[in-house]
């Protein structure tokens, strides 16, 4: 286990090696192309990280146990700070292609209101003081967020007029992108979610400790 | 082209300090687990 660690430590560094060294920028817009590799992977694990709190909160309210609250919890988390990220490398994005670092495009709209949801659950979270009423709760509001998710990242970029550059893939044009670069964007993509892997284990081992020393804090 | 190698070497330093802070939780955490089994 330890050796995946370390290997992913030099997956990495291969990848960082690979964005800025090996990858051919793309044309118009040079090396700020290379944010690709940064920005999208930031955004599929901010997706990811959701799609699994969800899971965990549709556990927790078939099977009520709260090691689900804990991990959808977790999830949630890095999700939201994952999506921060995410906006603030297309804001520096928008900032040297489009002049201004924000200016409500429907991409960055989106990701805002994307935001602002995953903070709600939060702010739910510690207004709520009895842990199984918590727990529901959240459970309920982040597969609400979730169904959102959909409609904020894919449909709605789509439907109104943007700035931001075309998908990778889409309906109208295909598959468009240089093999070099897509090498490196495939190997970013499974290294930023490996470094999800491993912060989620990191996190969730924490609470369970933490739980654990409440519990016997509690029990005296 | 030499900004390029800037933010590079930027990148990599950062990289490997979220790298080594995460191994240190890593082992601390595993530390904590040892001593609360005992």
């Amino acid at each position: 286990m330890n050796l995946c660690k370390y290997l992913l430590g030099i997956w990495m560094i291969l990848v960082l090696l690979g964005a800025f060294l090996y990858a051919p920028t793309a044309l118009g817009l040079g090396h700020l192309s290379r944010i690709i590799y940064f920005h999208v992977p930031l955004a599929w694990v901010g997706v990811l990280a959701y799609f699994i709190a969800m899971l965990n909160s549709i556990s927790y309210l078939k099977r009520g146990s709260l090691l689900n609250d804990q991990i959808a919890v977790v999830n949630a988390e890095i999700g939201l700070i994952f999506t921060l990220l995410a906006t603030v490398t297309g804001a520096v994005f928008a900032r040297y292609t489009w002049g201004v670092f924000w200016n409500w495009d429907p991409r960055q709209t989106s990701i805002f209101v994307l935001l602002l949801i995953y903070g709600a659950y939060f702010i739910l979270r510690s207004a709520v003081e009895d842990e199984e009423k918590r727990a529901r709760m959240a459970s309920v509001f982040s597969i609400i967020a979730f169904i959102s998710v959909p409609f904020l990242v894919f449909i709605i970029p789509r439907v109104y007029a943007t700035l931001h550059p075309d998908p990778i893939i889409s309906f109208e044009s295909g598959f468009q992108m240089d093999s070099k670069m897509f090498q490196v964007f495939l190997a970013s993509l499974i290294g930023f979610t490996g470094i999800y892997g491993w912060i989620a284990s990191l996190y969730y081992r924490y609470l369970v400790i933490r739980t654990r020393i409440e519990g016997d804090l509690n029990n005296g | 082209m030499a900004d390029i190698y800037i933010v590079l070497i930027v990148s990599l330093i950062s990289w490997a300090g979220i790298f080594f802070y995460l191994i240190r939780l890593d082992l601390c955490l595993k530390k904590m687990e040892k001593r609360y089994e005992e």
